[in-house]
C-alpha cells in the first residue's frame, strides 16, 4: 500500500479568531484606546515604577546621598538593617503608631459617625467640623499642635498649672513624643473614617432595623448584631485606606519631632537615613523597599483572608 | 475580588522587574571605583569669564533676608554683569543640607554659592561636592589673612581652604538682668555653672519664672552646646578621632545637668527654641546662639543680659565653641559659574559687608578690619560675642565631621535630660553608635 502523501500541517486557529482581521473601526479604537491610555501609563511609569525600580537597585548599593560614586553590595544593606538595633525599635514604632491610629481612627471615627447620625439640631455643622481637620494642611496642623503641647508655653502647660501641674515633656521625652504625634494623627483622620461610616450608616436598610426593634432588639444588640456585620464592607475599605496611610504617615511626624526621636517610623527612617543627617541613600533605599513589602503584604492578606468576613449584602 | 496572579503571570512580572532594575543600573551615581574627591590641579580659572547669572543658596541665618538683599542690591551695582538670584533652600542648615545634597545626586539645579554649616561643609568635602578656594582666592585678591583666623582655619583641610567664614557664631550666656537683680545677684554671668548652681534657688525663689536656667532644645543643636559643659568637666565627644563621650568626666558632666533638673529642680528643657523661652520670661537664664541676640533683644520685654559662656571644675574657661555657617562652591557647576560665585563670596564676605551682616544678626563679623563701631553703639551687647572669640576652642570632631553624630548627641541628651537615663549607659552607648559611623562612613574617606 502505497504511503499516502504527507498532509501539510494546518495551524490550529483559536476559537473565535479564525479567519478574524482587524477592522478598521476596530484598529481606530485601538489607537484611541492608546491615545488616552499612555500618557497616564506613561507618567505612572516615570513618577511611580521607575523610581521604585530605581529605589530597589539603589537598595543594593553602599551609596552616601550627595556622592558620585557608590559600591555595589548586593543585600547587605538588608542585613544591616535587620541585624541592627535600629531595626526593632523603628519596626515596633511602626507597628504601635499603626495599630493605634488605625484602631484610634476607626473607633472613634464610627463613634462620631453614630453621634452624627441622630437628628438632633447642628448636625451639618458637626460634620463639617468634624471632617475638617482632614482636609487641613498636616504642617500647618503639627505646627498648631506644638504650640499647644509645649511644655513652656502651651495651651495645654497652661491649663495644667491651673491645677498646679507640671506639663509633661510632650516633645523631649521620646516615649511621650509617639503619644503625641499619635493623638494629633487620629484627630486629624478621625473625621475621614467618621464621614465613610456614617455614608454606610444612611445606607443600612431600614426594614432590617425596624423588624429588629419590633422583635425587640435593643440599641446595642441593634448595633452589634445588625449595623456593624453590615458596615463590614465600610469597615474593611477603611481598614485597608488607613492602614496604608498611617504606614506612610509622614508630614505630621516631621514637623512635631524633626529628630525622630522616638517616633521614627519606616518611612521617617528611610527619610532620616537619607536626607536627615546620615546621607546612608542606599541604606535607606533598603528600608523603603522593607516598607514597600510590608505594603503590599498587609494588602494581600487583607484582600485574601479579611475580605472573607465582610457581608456584601 | 480575586487574584488572578497564576505561576505565568508572576514569572512573567518577575522577569520584567529584573528587566528593569538592570536599566535602572544604568543611571545613579557610579559604580565603578571612581574617586569622589575633586581634582583641584585642574581648576584654573585664566580667561574664565564669569557667568552672567548664579543662585546664591542660603537659610537667611539670624533672619538675615532682608540684610542679605540688601547686600546684593549693592552687589548688583557694582557688579552689572552678574545677576545673584537670592534662594531661600531651607530654614535651617539641615535643610539647605538636604536640598544640596539632593541636588548632587540628581546633577542638576546646583546653586553657585550655598551656606553650609560647621557639621555639613566636612561631608561636602569629602563626597567631592565643593571646590578648595585657593586658587580663585588669589585670582580675587581676598584677603585671607584679614579674616578672623580661627575662623577661616575651621574649613582648612589638607592645606586647602574649602569655605570662607560667613554667618560664624558662638554661644552665649543670656540672662535676665531684672530677675538677677530681684534675687540680690551680681549683673554679669556666672564665672563657672558651680557659681550658677549657688545663684540658680535664689533666682527660681524670687523670678516667677518656671526655670533658672533653660537646657537649649535638644533637636536643636544639643550636642553644640553641652561641649561647654563636658568640656568645663574636663570631658568631650571625642579627642581627635577618638570618641570619649563615655569618659568619667563626660560622664560627671552630663550627670551634673541631669541633677541641675531631677536633683535640684531648676533647670527645664527647652522644647522648641531656648532664645524664644528666654524672650518670652520662662526662664531666667539660657544659652543660645549670637545669632539670637538681636532676635532676643528685639522681642524681650525685660533688660537683657549676655556674657561669656561658664565654666566647669576642671576648666573655668576657654569652654566655648564656635559655630555657625560659611559660604562655599559647588564642584558640579561651570567654571564660569564657580568665578561669578567666588566674585560674589568676595563681596559678601568684605568688611562694611561682614559688619552690615553683624549689626542685623548679631552673628560676629568675620573681618578684623570691619569697622563696627557704629555696630556696637546700637547693640553693645555683640561685643560680647566677639571677645569671647579669644576664648574659644575648636570643636570635637565626633561633633561636626560624623555625619548624624549631631543627632545621635542630642538622642543621648534627651534619654538623660528628659528621661532621667542613666548618664554612663547612654553615654556608652553613644560611644558606640559614634565608633560606628566614623569606621563606616568617615574612616575609610580619610587620607593616611
Amino acid at each position: 500500500m502505497p504511503a499516502e502523501p504527507p498532509v501539510p500541517p494546518v495551524r490550529a486557529a483559536k476559537p473565535g479568531q479564525a479567519g478574524k482581521r482587524w477592522s478598521t473601526r476596530s484598529r481606530r479604537e485601538f489607537f484611541v484606546f492608546l491615545a488616552m491610555a499612555l500618557p497616564n501609563l506613561a507618567l505612572i511609569g516615570t513618577f511611580t515604577y521607575w523610581p521604585l525600580i530605581n529605589n530597589i537597585y539603589y537598595s543594593t548599593l553602599d551609596w552616601t546621598l550627595g556622592s558620585a560614586s557608590a559600591t555595589v553590595v548586593g543585600l547587605q544593606n538588608y542585613v544591616t538593617f535587620f541585624t541592627s538595633e535600629e531595626a526593632s525599635t523603628v519596626l515596633g514604632t511602626t507597628a504601635i503608631f499603626t495599630l493605634v491610629t488605625v484602631g484610634g481612627s476607626m473607633v472613634l471615627g464610627l463613634l462620631v459617625a453614630l453621634a452624627l447620625n441622630s437628628k438632633v439640631r447642628g448636625t451639618t455643622f458637626a460634620r463639617s467640623a468634624v471632617f475638617a481637620p482632614y482636609v487641613l494642611s498636616g504642617v500647618g496642623v503639627g505646627l498648631v499642635w506644638l504650640f499647644i503641647f509645649d511644655p513652656g508655653y502651651g495651651v495645654l502647660a497652661w491649663i495644667l498649672r491651673g491645677f498646679g501641674q507640671q506639663s509633661p515633656q510632650w516633645i523631649n521625652d521620646p516615649q511621650l513624643s509617639l503619644v503625641m504625634v499619635i493623638i494629633v494623627y487620629v484627630w486629624k483622620n478621625l473625621g475621614y473614617c467618621a464621614v465613610v461610616y456614617l455614608a454606610g450608616l444612611q445606607s443600612l436598610p431600614r426594614d432590617v432595623m425596624e423588624a429588629a426593634a419590633l422583635d425587640g432588639a435593643n440599641g446595642a444588640r441593634r448595633f452589634f448584631s445588625i449595623s456593624l456585620p453590615l458596615l463590614s464592607p465600610t469597615t474593611f475599605f477603611l481598614l485597608i485606606t488607613t492602614m496604608l496611610s498611617s504606614l506612610q504617615a509622614f508630614d505630621l511626624i516631621r514637623i512635631m519631632t524633626p529628630l525622630g526621636n522616638g517616633t521614627s517610623t519606616l518611612i521617617y527612617e528611610a527619610y532620616l537615613q537619607a536626607f536627615g543627617a546620615y546621607n546612608r541613600a542606599g541604606y535607606s533605599a533598603a528600608i523603603s523597599v522593607v516598607l514597600f513589602a510590608i505594603l503590599l503584604i498587609i494588602t494581600v492578606l487583607q484582600l485574601r483572608f479579611v475580605e472573607r468576613k465582610v457581608h456584601y449584602s | 475580588m480575586r487574584s488572578n496572579l497564576d505561576r505565568r503571570h508572576f514569572l512573567g512580572l518577575a522577569g520584567l522587574g529584573a528587566g528593569a532594575a538592570a536599566l535602572a543600573a544604568c543611571g545613579g551615581p557610579s559604580t565603578a571605583g571612581t574617586a569622589d574627591a575633586v581634582d583641584t590641579a585642574t581648576i584654573d580659572f585664566t580667561g574664565v569669564k564669569p557667568a552672567a547669572s548664579i543662585d546664591f543658596w542660603t537659610n537667611h541665618p539670624g533672619k538675615s533676608q532682608d540684610v542679605e538683599k540688601a547686600i546684593i542690591e549693592k552687589f548688583h551695582a557694582k557688579f552689572p554683569d552678574i545677576k545673584v538670584n537670592l534662594v531661600t533652600a531651607g530654614a535651617n542648615y539641615e535643610e539647605i543640607a538636604q536640598k544640596f545634597q539632593t541636588s548632587q545626586a540628581a546633577k542638576t539645579g546646583l546653586p553657585g554659592l550655598v551656606v553650609l554649616s560647621d557639621v555639613w561643609w566636612f561631608r561636602y568635602y569629602s563626597n567631592g561636592s565643593i571646590i578648595p578656594i585657593d586658587g580663585l582666592v588669589k585670582q580675587l585678591d581676598i584677603k585671607i589673612d584679614d579674616f578672623q583666623k580661627s575662623l577661616v582655619d575651621d574649613y582648612k583641610y589638607e592645606d586647602k581652604q574649602w569655605a570662607l567664614p560667613y554667618g560664624r557664631s558662638t554661644p552665649l550666656f543670656y540672662y535676665n538682668k531684672d530677675h538677677f537683680k530681684a534675687a540680690g545677684l551680681p549683673d554679669r554671668a556666672p564665672a563657672t555653672w558651680q557659681e550658677f548652681a549657688e545663684w540658680a534657688p535664689k533666682l527660681k525663689a524670687t523670678s516667677g519664672a518656671q526655670y533658672a536656667y533653660i537646657y537649649p532644645a535638644l533637636a536643636g543643636y544639643a550636642g553644640w552646646t553641652l561641649q561647654n559643659n563636658l568640656w568645663g568637666w574636663g570631658g568631650s565627644w571625642s579627642k581627635d578621632w577618638d570618641i570619649t563621650c563615655d569618659s568619667a568626666q563626660s560622664v560627671a558632666a552630663l550627670q551634673w545637668a541631669q541633677d541641675s533638673i531631677y536633683k535640684d529642680g531648676w533647670a527645664g528643657v527647652s522644647s522648641k527654641e531656648a532664645a524664644d523661652d528666654f524672650a518670652a520670661g520662662i526662664t531666667s537664664s539660657t544659652i543660645s546662639s549670637t545669632g539670637s541676640l538681636l532676635g532676643v533683644l528685639k522681642a524681650a520685654k525685660f533688660n537683657v543680659g549676655v556674657g561669656f559662656l561658664p565654666g566647669g571644675p576642671e576648666a573655668p574657661s576657654g569652654v566655648c565653641p564656635t559655630g555657625g555657617a560659611g559660604l562655599g562652591i559647588p564642584s558640579g557647576i561651570t567654571k564660569e559659574e564657580q568665578l561669578a560665585a567666588a566674585t560674589f563670596l568676595k563681596f559678601m564676605t568684605e568688611p562694611e559687608n561682614t559688619a552690615a551682616f553683624s549689626a542685623a544678626t548679631g552673628y560676629m563679623p568675620t573681618r578684623l578690619s570691619a569697622d563696627m563701631s557704629a555696630v556696637l553703639a546700637a547693640t553693645p551687647q555683640i561685643k560680647t560675642a566677639m571677645d569671647q572669640l579669644a576664648a574659644t576652642r575648636v570643636q570635637d570632631n565626633a561633633r561636626v565631621f560624623l555625619p548624624g553624630a549631631d543627632q545621635e548627641m542630642a538622642k543621648a541628651a534627651a534619654k538623660i535630660l528628659t528621661q532621667q537615663g542613666d548618664v554612663q549607659a547612654t553615654m556608652t552607648d553613644l560611644k558606640k553608635t559614634l565608633e560606628g559611623i566614623y569606621t563606616k562612613d568617615v574612616k575609610p574617606k580619610l587620607k593616611a
